[in-house]
């Protein structure tokens, strides 16, 4: 710092030589150091002032910015949810017939639909809920006296 | 017989002399003034039992006292001349304080600054007074009213002086119920304590995570000096704010602000053994440490004064008087004299304000007074 490379100061620390009064702070070079100080301070918590009376608009800007993200993520969010609840996937009952029929008679005559369920899946077949569902309502899966599932088709 | 006699010799009974009672007698009257009165007891209580503790007189090379080296006071004094407790501290005070009121009200901030004013009055006084430069300046910082900054800065640039300043420092933030109001009422008039500050808005949490960063790369850049005391700060401040690190947050303003206050009082209070604490050094210490903490509160007011001159909207210039850094016994003396003018006027929050810019304000002014004097 230009105050510290002012040589009175060290002449002081060194010699000590004792000095009083005016002589003793221009010596010190005390009247550099004080000014300096001061002004110092003031001007850095004067920027810091600034800064953060400034701090409530970038806070709005990026709330802003933050809440039409969260907009438009909900928004492809939705998107996506809509067309998959009104448009369910192209299916065909015939295809899903022919794709449990063997499923079926590995599980016997008449059988549980869960398990019915849990082979369909094992085998990686798709839309298994909805294919049992379809199965069931057009007839090809009907119900015995027993709480079990018999194959018609 | 002999080893009787020896014995005896070596004993505080034998040892002690009249300056080792003049200090227990000090050590006494801060411990009751600690409990009877509740004055800083957090502060005065460690230090007045150290003072008792440093002072009881011993056999110099038994490894005891604690400017003895490879004492147990020694080490545990090196938290103290090393800086490293005035550090913790501030990580605490960090997580600690809430901002809410600096950030609604920026301009505040500029009461923080102009009562470090204090400190640079003081240290030209000191300087005239005889003091070389590196004694004068860690006696100014006393103006700051900023105890660990005191002792890091003293620690740094005068570590002979380390307990009468630190005394100091804390006897005048202790004292704050005396020594401010009188100042505050000669420098302002009634209808001036009366004006009424406007409620303060509402701040965001993004605000409130943007200050500690914002802050410290601005005095930290400004005042690289400043980063031991400044950069635990606002990390304890994000940490606070934050929400995602709370457990952390509360052991900073709990468990660890606590040990480390403990060890700070208890053996700046130690450190005030007589034979080094009672010279005249120590009574001019004392004597520009008042006159510090005056100017501090004083420049404070009058810079309010100075501001409302030139504001639309008025500021009671009692918050000048909160400028400095000692919290909240400064923030609370300000609120009191405000209510004893006008029963309806709470100025209890903004005075907060300007107490938490004053601790940014006099650790900045250390990390100057740092850098200028290390040389």
């Amino acid at each position: 710092m230009v105050v510290g490379k002012f040589n009175p100061i060290r002449k002081v620390n060194t010699l000590e030589v004792p000095v009083y009064g005016i002589d003793a702070i221009s010596a010190a070079n005390g009247w550099a150091m004080a000014i300096a100080g001061a002004l110092i301070v003031m001007s850095g918590l004067s920027l810091l002032s600034f800064v953060i009376s400034q701090l409530h608009k970038l806070a709005a800007l990026l709330e802003k910015t933050s809440g039409k993200q969260s907009e438009k993520a909900l928004a492809r969010k939705t998107e996506k949810q809509i067309p998959s609840a009104v448009h369910p996937p192209a299916f065909n009952i015939d295809e899903a017939r022919e794709a449990m029929a063997p499923l079926v008679s590995e599980l016997g005559e008449d059988f549980e639909l869960k398990l019915l369920y849990e082979l369909a899946a094992a085998n990686d077949l798709p839309h298994v809920h909805l294919s049992i569902r379809s199965l069931r309502e057009s007839g090809v899966i009907a119900p015995t006296a027993e709480g079990l599932f018999r194959w018609q088709g | 017989m002999d080893l009787l006699i020896q014995f005896l010799t070596n004993t505080g009974y034998y040892l002690v002399d009249i300056r080792y009672i003049v200090m227990l007698l000090i050590g006494c009257t801060f411990v009751y003034l600690a409990i009877a009165k509740q004055y800083e007891p957090l502060l005065l209580l460690p230090i007045g039992f150290g003072v008792l503790v440093g002072n009881i007189p011993f056999f110099k090379g038994f490894g005891l006292g604690i400017y003895e080296p490879n004492s147990v006071l020694h080490y545990l004094y090196f938290g103290v001349t090393s800086g490293v407790y005035p550090s913790i501290v501030f990580l605490g005070l960090g997580a600690m304080t809430d901002f809410s009121s600096l950030l609604a009200k920026p301009k505040l901030m500029l009461l923080g600054a102009a009562a470090q004013m204090g400190i640079y009055f003081t240290l030209l006084s000191a300087l005239a007074l005889g003091f070389m430069p590196k004694e004068a300046a860690s006696i100014a910082i006393i103006g700051g009213a900023d105890g660990p900054t005191s002792i890091f800065l003293t620690a740094k640039l005068a570590p002979h002086l380390i307990g009468p300043i630190a005394i100091a420092a804390y006897s005048y933030m202790a004292l704050i119920p005396i020594i401010q109001p009188p100042i505050m009422r000669l420098l302002t008039n009634k209808q001036e304590r009366r004006i009424h500050m406007p409620e303060i808005r509402p701040v965001s949490r993004i605000e409130k995570l943007l200050f500690p960063v914002a802050g410290l790369i601005l005095c930290c850049f400004l005042a690289p000096a400043s980063i031991p005391l400044l950069g635990p700060f606002f990390f304890g401040n994000l940490m606070k704010e934050s929400g995602v690190v709370e457990r952390l947050a509360q052991t900073a303003r709990t468990a660890i602000i606590d040990t480390a206050t403990i060890f700070l009082g208890f053996t700046v209070g130690a450190s005030t053994q007589a034979d080094v604490f009672l010279t005249t050094k120590s009574v001019g210490i004392f004597f520009l440490g008042a006159i510090a903490f005056s100017l501090a509160t004083a420049s404070g007011i009058l810079f309010a004064k100075l501001m409302n001159l030139f504001s639309k909207e008025k500021i009671n210039p009692l918050l000048g008087a909160a400028g400095v850094s000692a919290v909240p016994g400064s923030a609370r003396e300000v609120h009191l004299v405000g209510l004893k003018s006008d029963p309806t006027n709470y100025l209890l929050m903004h005075a907060m304000a300007c107490n938490s810019s004053g601790v940014i304000g006099s650790a900045i002014c250390a990390g100057i007074l740092w850098s200028f004097l290390a040389v």
